[in-house]
């Protein structure tokens, strides 16, 4: 009799998150603000201890690497002499072309506190919170590619969908052909690249993929994965950063203001019904789209008709 | 026994009645573990795969089996439902399967004819592999489909460590029926 109303309360609560999404958002973010604190305290000891394994191991093979490193580095530069030529004709176009663009801009650098790892659900939290400026839909970008977005955001704490998550989708594109697509994640660790647009140009294993831009959310040219099975019907990406392996992440700033999605135009401040209106009532007020401005004035009564 | 029932109010002096007050949190021993499991679910862990156990829901088993009084189906509801809260999913997906499962071992429990170790380990399984593939409808229902094959790898871990989980709830309990207060009357 109890259990049956537990697990009957149980599916009404699924039957209100499904009609309602945003079900609890405050409950969940106070209790991501309760916990987070507890594990941003808790994996500093660790975090030191890591660093200082990666020194000690740092010092073995440490001549081979250098020769390596020295070598790779000369070509760079190479390549960097190069670049800088193109780069100052780049300039030089966009000035002639006024081109404007906007610039990204860092609101939070900030460790992953948590991590859903055992749920179906891939998302991490992050120990700052909207007291740090940090909203929602903000991108969440690690030091060697993209982590995800932000999707809820306590007082302290904050909730990352992980591109991982079965709900991400971030545009892509790839670097080599300058196609747009869609990375769609699967909840394993590697992406699909679907929705691709345009003609089917044949990809390579290897291709980079990168941030479109597209969409307003994510900055374009941030790293995303390397396609590594390129034949397949919906090509595979690796991703180029593992989510939680990241220490430290930046919440930036939407690449392009979201768009405002109050509606828009005139809306019925009340409806008249039609008996009061036959009466003689004044037909209804239209409210203007923006909410701060002031009613438009009562429209006067029509003209009475004169009585037969 | 988690906490020995004390002395007929009309016979406890003002000191018992004192201890008795005290040593009631232990009635909330169970409930207050399965939610540092769920804590401890959100370690930060680099892992590319669903592969963390599913400690809350095992601990909310091993209660169900160690301390059915002490683990009803409600406190199972409530676990559940701060696993949703701090995993970010819908309201009343865990919820749900946690009830579910507890009520589905009580029934198993009730079945058994012999207990083991092993029988109980292969019913916790069961449940496990149940719950996760039953997530996929729950969260379909909740409006937000998810792929559940990945959730296997976590049903192979909390397999893994059951028996670790199980030897530490009953170290707990051990430890609370050895401390629990003793009453002389009668």
């Amino acid at each position: 009799m109890v259990s049956g109303a537990v697990i009957a309360g149980g599916l009404i609560l699924l039957l209100v998150a499904r009609v309602n999404p945003e079900t609890g958002a405050g409950l969940r973010t106070l209790a991501g603000d309760l916990v987070t604190p507890f594990w941003s305290v808790v994996r500093a000891p660790f975090d030191g201890a890591a660093r200082v394994g990666a020194q000690v191991g740092n010092y073995f093979g440490a001549v081979s690497r250098t020769e390596a490193l020295e070598a790779e580095l000369d070509k760079a530069n190479q390549r960097l002499r190069a670049t800088r030529t193109q780069a100052r004709e780049l300039a030089v176009l966009k000035r002639l072309m006024a081109v404007r663009e906007p610039s990204r801009r860092v609101i939070a650098t900030v460790r992953i506190a948590a991590a859903t790892s055992g749920s179906a659900v891939r998302s991490a939290m992050l120990a700052a919170g909207s007291r740090d400026g940090i909203g929602r839909d903000l991108p969440v970008i690690g030091a060697d590619g993209l982590i995800g977005r932000t999707i809820e955001a306590g007082a302290a704490s904050a909730r990352v969908l992980l591109l991982t998550d079965a709900q991400s989708r971030v545009p892509v594109m790839i670097q080599r052909t300058g196609q747009a697509g869609l990375a769609a994640g699967r909840g394993q660790p590697t992406l699909l690249l679907i929705d691709r647009i345009g003609p089917d140009l044949p990809l390579l294993a290897g291709d980079r993929i990168v941030t479109s831009g597209d969409g307003g959310v994510f900055p374009p040219g941030v790293p995303v994965g390397v396609v590594v099975d390129a034949r397949a019907d919906a090509p595979v990406i690796r991703l180029a950063a593992n989510p939680l392996g990241a220490g430290f992440v930046t919440v930036e700033q939407a690449w392009l203001p979201i768009p405002d999605d109050a509606p828009k135009g005139p809306v019925f401040d009340a409806p008249v019904p039609v008996e009061a209106r036959s009466r003689g009532a004044p037909p209804p007020r239209l409210r203007p789209a923006d909410p701060a401005a002031p009613l438009p004035p009562v429209p006067t009564r029509p003209p009475a008709k004169a009585a037969p | 026994m988690i906490a020995s029932p004390p002395p007929p109010a009309r016979l406890m002096t003002s000191d018992e009645r004192r201890r008795w007050l005290i040593s009631l949190w232990r009635y909330s021993v169970p409930g207050l573990i399965s939610v540092a499991m769920v804590v401890l679910m959100l370690a930060p862990l680099p892992l590319p795969l669903p592969a963390m156990p599913n400690l809350a829901l095992m601990a909310v088993l091993a209660w169900a089996m160690l301390q059915p009084g002490l683990m009803p189906l409600w406190l199972a509801f409530g676990v559940g439902l701060v696993a949703d809260l701090l995993f970010g999913q819908p309201m009343g997906v865990n919820a749900t399967l946690f009830a579910v499962a507890t009520a589905s071992l009580r029934l198993f429990d009730a079945m058994l004819l012999e207990r083991s170790h092993v029988l109980d380990w292969l019913a916790v399984a069961l449940l496990l592999l149940a719950c996760s593939l039953a997530t996929g409808p729950l969260m379909a229902l909740a409006g937000q489909p998810v792929p559940v094959l990945p959730l296997l790898w976590q049903v192979l871990t909390s397999m893994i460590i059951w028996p670790l989980l199980l030897r530490l709830c009953v170290a707990v309990q051990r430890w609370l029926s050895r401390t629990a207060p003793r009453w002389s009357y009668g």
